[in-house]
């Protein structure tokens, strides 16, 4: 996913370049590799945990077992292994997470490029809507809309995240083509004549594709946040086997925080989220170097 | 200064405008809610012996609005209500005014936050003028990882982690309500208050440390290139007179992040007061989610709108009163 991204919105000419520059960039810091390598197995999991599990298996003698060879990270209330929730969790929590990121990207880049190249009426209609997107508290939003919609189903949840979701994008990428456009090539491409579609597709937009890619990360951290949390608070039926219904079980039926017995329950799930909020933080250093030049001359 | 009072009229216009759109927003949801409410209650004050007029008036009272009227009529009713400061009644607390429960666990939220708030700031501010002085050290980028992580990591973890380590594991702190006492001016209860806010308020911090950090950061490197500051230091002013310059610069931008991270603590605290049991807004909205109290609901998601946006032109007016080059 992170490469794909990375080397969106670059023309085909321009691809080979980008790839070699953003190998450089990634293999310049430890860190960066260990960050895409985490990025990396977190997706493996995704694609690939529900065909090895497809049923969890339950044991019924080992309920909130210990971490044993047999189960690396113990079992949960029903006897359940807890490695393997959360790996068959991970699909639903990393592809709502995504689709709702690429909501945001279209969304938050599309807007965001129309306004901040068209200036005038159209920017400040378009920011009005941005700013009360903004402003409305996204989460308690999201609460009182799951009173409404069922979000049991990872579209309609990726939906709803993604369409609160973009509005930060919008600003982000408009305050960038705002100060593209000021740019000579811009002039140039304006002076040549060049339809507004092809200025904002051809011109612009390769030029903001790593400040998107930026935040595409940051927001899928923001999107994995809120759904987790939606669960955990217990506010959306559970249907499926996710992260944010191991969190809820473990503290609100297993009572992980009185006794000791359920702790490796809650603290999986926990130590997942920190971990891909970790690895997304760690890589996003290279995505920086890329996009900003004069990191890339200090270093 | 009428450029300032320009200003301020057209925030306040566009705070009015979103608490509308709020407002309007809460009433089409509650009506297009799986069998509206109002008319459940409606029926069901009926086959309780009630008169058709009696039961439209009770369910007014309750909701602002009843569904027998033609809609435009129930909605400028609803809307006259809420500008006479009228929330309509509770369901579930059985006939109290939403505006009175609402008024009740509002400091519960309010005086944590800004506590937090504060605490973060400074804290977090301080972080952020090292970590951009020593970038280039080690300790430097350790200090950024910090802040990338932490305001990257949920609210529910961080709290969830505090609840395991200061309560569970070492017993240090108790949770759940405000305090152990009965309310009263005396040693016991004030003790106790502070001793249950100690770990919803250091979630706050937590939440928020890590925002200030980074702005003020990218906000001292880019103060640092200044030419401003190259002259000073050839003028030979002492170390402690650039700090100050450095500093007065960089934290301008940072009221624009208080904005955010208001609204950021105030949508954290349904997590935090989930979390601790502790008795506020946030708490308060995920209880009327439960019991499918809709008055109370629609009450304290406006009010949590309103906080946020309320903020939000504070922040803007603190920014145009400290910086002279926006006022013009």
């Amino acid at each position: 996913m992170a490469v794909t991204t990375a080397t969106l919105g670059a023309s085909p000419r321009a691809r080979r370049p980008a790839l070699l520059a953003f190998r450089t960039a990634v293999l310049r810091k430890p860190g960066r590799v260990v960050g895409l390598a985490i990025i990396v197995l977190f997706a493996l999991m995704a694609v690939a945990g529900p065909w090895f599990y497809g049923r969890l298996e339950i044991d019924p003698d080992a309920v909130y077992a210990p971490p044993s060879a047999k189960h690396w990270l113990g079992t949960d209330f029903a006897g359940s292994d807890v490695l393997q929730e959360i790996i068959v969790g991970a699909r639903y929590v990393l592809g709502t997470a995504a689709l709702a990121a690429l909501i945001t990207a279209v969304l938050g880049t599309g807007i965001g490029l129309v306004a901040g190249y068209r200036r005038g009426f159209t920017d400040s209609v378009l920011m009005r809507i941005t700013d009360f997107i903004l402003t409305i508290p996204a989460f308690p939003l999201l609460i009182v809309l799951s009173t409404v919609w069922d979000f049991s189903s990872p579209w309609l949840m990726g939906l709803v995240l993604g369409g609160t979701g973009w509005g930060g994008m919008a600003r982000a990428v408009r305050s960038q083509a705002l100060s593209l456009r000021e740019r000579g090539f811009l002039e140039a491409a304006r002076g040549l004549g060049l339809s507004t579609r092809h200025i904002i597709v051809k011109e612009l937009l390769p030029n903001i594709a790593p400040y998107v890619a930026m935040h595409l990360l940051l927001s899928t951290i923001a999107f994995v946040t809120a759904e987790v949390g939606l669960f955990f608070l217990g506010v959306v039926p559970f249907s499926t086997t996710n992260w944010g219904v191991m969190l809820n079980q473990a503290v609100f039926s297993g009572g992980a925080l009185e006794s000791p017995d359920a702790l490796f329950y809650l603290l999986a799930p926990l130590s997942c989220i920190v971990l891909l909020t970790l690895g997304i933080v760690l890589f996003l250093d290279a995505v920086d170097e890329l996009f900003n030049p004069r990191l890339r001359e200090r270093a | 200064m009428t450029g300032f009072g320009r200003r301020l009229a057209g925030k306040l216009a566009m705070g009015l405008v979103m608490v509308w759109a709020v407002a309007t927003f809460t009433f089409f949801l509650v009506r297009a809610l799986p069998g509206n409410p109002g008319d459940v209650q409606y029926e069901n004050y009926i086959l309780m012996g009630m008169s058709p007029g009696q039961a439209q008036a009770r369910v007014n009272a309750v909701y602002g609005f009843t569904s027998h009227e033609p809609l435009p009529r129930q909605y400028g009713g609803y809307l006259w209500q809420l500008a006479q400061g009228n929330l309509g009644q509770s369901t579930s607390y059985s006939g109290v005014p939403v505006a009175h429960i609402i008024g009740s666990a509002l400091p519960w939220t309010v005086i944590p936050v800004l506590s937090g708030l504060i605490v973060s700031f400074l804290i977090g501010v301080a972080a952020g003028v090292v970590a951009a002085v020593k970038r280039s050290s080690r300790w430097g980028g350790l200090l950024s990882l910090s802040g990338s992580v932490v305001a990257g990591v949920p609210t529910f973890v961080v709290a969830l982690l505090l609840l395991l380590v200061f309560h569970t594991e070492w017993h240090l702190l108790p949770f759940g309500g405000t305090s152990d006492y009965e309310a009263g001016w005396n040693a016991p209860y004030v003790g106790s208050v502070i001793e249950h806010a100690v770990l919803p308020v250091c979630t706050y911090a937590l939440l928020s440390y890590g925002g200030w950090l980074l702005a003020m950061k990218s906000s001292v490197i880019s103060v640092l290139g200044d030419d401003f500051i190259l002259a000073a230091e050839l003028r030979g002013i002492t170390p402690v007179t650039r700090a100050r310059y450095i500093g007065r610069n960089a934290i301008l931008p940072l009221f624009t992040v208080l904005a955010l991270s208001f609204g950021l603590m105030f949508g954290g605290s349904i997590f935090i007061e989930n979390t601790f049991d502790y008795p506020g807004l946030g708490s308060l909205l995920l209880k009327a989610i439960g019991t499918r109290d809709y008055t109370l609901m629609s009450g304290a998601f406006l009010l949590i709108t309103v906080a946020v946006i309320a903020a939000n032109i504070l922040a803007d007016l603190c920014y145009t009163l400290i910086d002279p080059r926006v006022r013009r």
